[in-house]
């Protein structure tokens, strides 16, 4: 495969100039980041070592902790379930409509669109109706007025509310993915199983789905990662409020760092962050290696 | 029978686009009211007089252009950096013959794993010490280095692929290396730059956490983070608020107009490689 030799000095400017803005911008921060988390620092004392304690503090006096990795872990199940209904309607589309790239292209305008857009749009939907709430007014007019409310400062519901407009926002995106892949399965399979007698959802079934689990794959995995480091959203639309209500792991990290100013804590649960990634997107490969292998 | 289902997927499919479309068109319409029409009455009315007058508050205002016209420089100058840079490690990694590239492979896949929020924090001490805090330095140095990983991935499986036989009668013919990767690799290599370009181009333009922690300057921010101060700070003139939502999200949504099969292509095959 490769096939040229040249000198060192040429290796290095092909290479070094990206490796270095990467290495320092990337890798260097993350390194610092752990390094950080092991101090007891904030804005006003100098930093001090103090070991693995900001980790104790993080498992097991953090209140906040918890229900925070707990929202993130839904944020990762609830994204991942929508992939299941994705496949379901690209299959169909795939089958009933003629011309779906364009119906697939409108799907998928929302996912083009800055997080503060749709953060700031999807909140202004949530609106009490005497402001201009589009989802309370819906309800008004369909005369289920108990079941309004105001959305975003109920600490029950707030965050389901979040769940949903991500759902919303990458509806486009997985239903794109999937429909690629279900597009991409050879017309000649279908026709082979015509002869045999499987056609319409049968065929679905037992081709399409099959056929779509390595591409089903790639949208759980982006899914999953996505939602780990789910953080524009929520801090557009609530800060992790009310009362942390709807932290994520990552908007923790962010008010302990940036407006609490406690960095070595912040650390900390950045340093948590990077390793719950780096650990589920291992676990997440290995797992479907044996789906994978169980159908081909 | 499949009359009846064929109806059913329909309505679902057109339901869907609905759901989808109409909030963005409600938005519209939303910032074409007036403060009273928007409390006051239900939410499909049609504003009886557009006031347009709303997007002249919203782009008098709220400095659209300049913040327009930092997110174009911004993203122009990393997408460039970030084509230069890519390209060249992923022709290094993909077609010359040395000890460390595996190593340096194996270094920008890890990146695709990592949570840029976690560096947010020390990338600010790093800026900080180095006096390119709030300058744009502190966006586009990150922004390059955040979008290498699966540019360097997505080029160097396409470089792959070009036969070594185009390389090797360059060679002979006496073109340098440098020449081979100018005239010939580069010039091939289009299509999976264009994939680059439309994967980077969406995600820089949109980003927000960056912008917001880098940049204090009202001089310097890029849209999203404009907007997010321009809704904060005009949090009574809903109208207004509406218009300049309809304006930050206008820029993006032309370009998807003109290019929407290439990004929907661009996209997937970001998402099938990365």
């Amino acid at each position: 495969m490769n096939v040229l030799k040249v000198p060192a000095r040429t290796i290095a400017v092909f290479v070094l100039p990206c490796l270095i803005i990467y290495i320092g911008l990337v890798f260097v921060p993350i390194i610092v980041s752990i390094y950080d988390s092991l101090l007891d620092w904030d804005s006003i004392n100098k930093a001090k070592f103090i070991g693995l304690d900001n980790f104790k503090t993080m498992f097991a006096h953090d209140a906040n902790f918890w229900p925070a990795v707990r929202h993130t872990l839904m944020y990762a199940v609830f994204s991942m379930l929508e992939i299941p209904i994705c496949l379901f309607v690209a299959a169909l589309m795939n089958r009933y409509v003629k011309k779906a790239n364009t119906l697939v292209s409108i799907y998928f305008v929302p996912v083009i669109l800055s997080t503060v857009i749709i953060g700031q749009l999807w909140k202004t939907i949530y609106n009490p109706a005497d402001m201009g709430g589009m989802l309370n007014g819906i309800l008004n007019s369909l005369g289920l007025e108990s079941w309004t409310r105001s959305w975003l400062t109920e600490p029950k519901i707030a965050m389901y509310c979040l769940y949903f407009v991500s759902l919303w926002q990458y509806f486009g995106y997985h239903l794109l993915i999937q429909f690629t892949g279900v597009q991409n399965i050879p017309q000649e399979v279908y026709e082979a199983a015509k002869i045999d007698g499987a056609e319409g959802f049968k065929s679905d079934w037992y081709i399409t789905y099959p056929m779509a689990v390595p591409i089903f794959k790639i949208s759980i995995v982006l899914a999953f990662i996505g939602s780990l480091q789910q953080f524009d959203l929520v801090w557009v639309m609530t800060g992790g409020g009310p009362a942390h209500a709807t932290d994520t792991i990552s908007t923790h990290m962010y008010n302990s760092s940036f407006l609490s100013l406690k960095y070595g804590y912040g650390s900390a649960l950045a340093t948590f962050l990077v390793f719950v990634c780096l650990v589920f997107t291992v676990v997440i490969n290995s797992v479907f290696k044996k789906v994978e292998a169980k159908y081909s | 029978m499949k009359g009846i289902s064929k109806g059913i997927v329909y309505a679902v499919l057109g339901i869907l686009v609905i759901t989808q479309i109409y909030p963005l068109f409600w938005l519209v319409l939303y910032s074409l009211k007036t403060n009273e029409q928007i409390l006051g009455s239900s939410f499909f009315s049609l504003p009886t007089t557009p006031q347009w007058h709303n997007y002249k508050d919203a782009y008098k205002s709220g400095h659209y252009l300049q913040y327009l016209g930092n997110s174009v420089l911004v993203t122009v100058v990393t997408l460039v950096c970030v084509i230069v840079f890519s390209s060249m490690v992923a022709y290094a990694i993909s077609r010359f013959k040395w000890r460390y590239g595996p190593i340096v492979t194996l270094i920008f896949l890890m990146g695709m794993m990592i949570p840029m929020q976690a560096t947010l924090l020390p990338l600010m001490v790093i800026f900080k010490n180095l006096h390119i805090l709030n300058t744009r330095w502190a966006l586009i140095l990150p922004y390059i280095a955040f979008a290498t990983p699966i540019s360097v991935f997505i080029l160097s499986g396409f470089m792959r692929g070009i036969p070594a036989e185009i390389e090797e009668s360059a060679f002979i013919d006496g073109a340098s290396v440098y020449r081979i990767f100018r005239s010939i690799i580069l010039p091939i290599s289009i299509p999976p730059i264009m994939t680059v370009v439309i994967l980077t181009f969406i995600t820089i333009w949109n980003e927000y956490i960056m912008a917001a922690t880098f940049i204090s300057s009202e001089k310097l921010k890029t849209l999203p983070f404009g907007i997010y101060t321009f809704v904060s700070q005009y949090n009574v003139n809903y109208g207004a608020i509406g218009a300049f939502l309809v304006l930050g999200a206008l820029p993006v949504l032309i370009v998807y107009f003109v290019l929407s099969e290439r990004i929907t292509k661009g996209m997937v095959a970001g998402a099938v490689k990365g």
